[in-house]
């Protein structure tokens, strides 16, 4: 198969506009190009809707509403009280990857969440914030969170590397199921679109239904991924709050 | 994989960093404190209409209250009313009966007394006829004059024979 046929051909990245900071390429990608489009989408969106304030809301405002109040349960559901201040930061993480995921669905648009370098920046942004947190709350305490109450003595030698090694892997699990789940959708539609050009007659309708159905699929598992990735982060965020 | 190649890495990072950064002030700035804002309005209101619902509801109770109060002291007022008059009446009807029975009595009375007074004035008639006529009819027998006291005496000893 030739290269500019590869279905991975469509995560490459191609610098806009090339710049460079401090020796650094800091480029204007097309990586770049969909967090803007990304960021302008949920900004204007939020922004716009609201912009009348009105008690009795239009079906646009009540789209923000809903968004707004989902996370908010989310949140009190997961932290309880103590979660209202990190509303905005799980807010902005569950619509950055949400509306990242959608803008990657239009075809020929860009999937940032599929990149390895972009989950796994944010899952470390959490996992950081989380352990700080931690730390804040606790102090030398948090350690204790390695340690499992109940359990006979001679198993902690066991458990407790489990445990250090389970909360180090936090960042990796949360970022690679995320772009492991984007990048497979991703080439599994382009596989299936090749499949359908190069189907004799007209048999390549039957991959492009299946197509069909998995862009319905796609959708669902983008929408699913940002509200794990939000809930995943509530979590964290409790155990920063109550260890065990 | 495209993917791996370090190539982008810092790019990327950069402009994530600047992205999400202001995404994230914009929201937590601007958008959300928005939408809190009316869901508070709105909260506000809902809890607003439900106080005063919950106040109308007291005072139209209270209203009730009244009116069944009212209706109630009406209800005995016009028992009361009822017996009275009822009772105004039946002492009428009773007066009037009994003046009635007092007039009707007076009148037999008088009556009776008219009765007797006219059979006596016809009884004294009565000797008057009975002295002509027997007067009349021993004159034309036995050409004797008989005297009115005579007469008289032998009639009222008579009338005490039949009475």
């Amino acid at each position: 198969m030739a290269a500019k046929d590869s279905p991975l051909k469509q995560f490459e990245i191609d610098p806009i506009s090339n710049i460079e900071l401090g020796g650094y390429n800091i480029s204007f990608t097309n990586s770049s190009f969909a967090m803007l489009i990304t960021v302008l989408v949920i900004t204007l969106f939020l922004t716009l809707t609201v912009n009348t304030r009105s008690i009795i809301p239009s079906r646009m405002q009540l789209i923000s509403e809903l968004m707004y109040n989902f996370i908010a349960q989310l949140l009190s559901d997961t932290v309880g009280d103590n979660g209202k201040r990190y509303f905005p930061f799980v807010f902005s993480l569950f619509m950055f990857v949400l509306i990242g995921n959608m803008v990657g669905m239009i075809p020929y648009q860009f999937t940032f969440t599929s990149h390895i370098i972009v989950t796994f920046a944010l899952a470390a942004v959490v996992f950081i914030g989380v352990t700080i947190l931690g730390f804040i709350n606790h102090g030398i305490k948090f350690f204790t969170f390695f340690y499992i109450p109940g359990v006979p003595f001679y198993m902690h030698p066991l458990l407790i590397p489990i445990e250090v090694i389970s909360y180090l892997s936090r960042p990796i699990s949360l970022s690679v199921r995320l772009f492991a789940n984007m990048l497979a959708g991703h080439t599994l539609l382009k596989v299936f679109a090749g499949f359908v050009v190069s189907m004799p007659f007209f048999t390549g309708v039957f991959p492009l239904a299946f197509i069909v159905a998995l862009t319905g699929l796609e959708i669902l598992i983008a929408f699913l991924q940002a509200y794990v990735f939000a809930i995943l982060t509530c979590l964290y965020i409790n155990d920063a709050y109550h260890l065990h | 994989m495209p993917q791996l190649n370090p190539e982008f890495f810092v790019s990327q990072l950069f402009w994530l960093a600047v992205f999400f950064t202001f995404l994230f002030v914009f929201l937590w700035r601007v958008s959300l404190p928005r939408i809190a804002t009316v869901l508070e309005k709105r909260q506000n209101k809902i809890d607003e209409n439900l106080s005063s619902a919950k106040e109308l509801q007291e005072q139209a109770m209270e209203i009730e209250k009244k009116i069944n109060d009212q209706i109630n002291k009406a209800k005995l007022e016009t028992n009361e009313k009822i017996k009275e008059t009822i009772n105004a009446l039946q002492e009428d009807v009773s007066s009037q009966i009994s003046s009635l029975d007092k007039d009707l009595e007076k009148k037999v009375s008088d009556a009776e007394k008219e009765i007797l007074k006219s059979k006596d004035d016809q009884m004294k008639n009565i000797n008057n006829e009975i002295v002509n006529i027997t007067k009349l009819t021993v004159g034309k027998i036995t050409d004797i004059e008989l005297s009115d006291n005579e007469l008289n005496k032998v009639i009222e000893t008579q009338k005490g024979s039949y009475n």
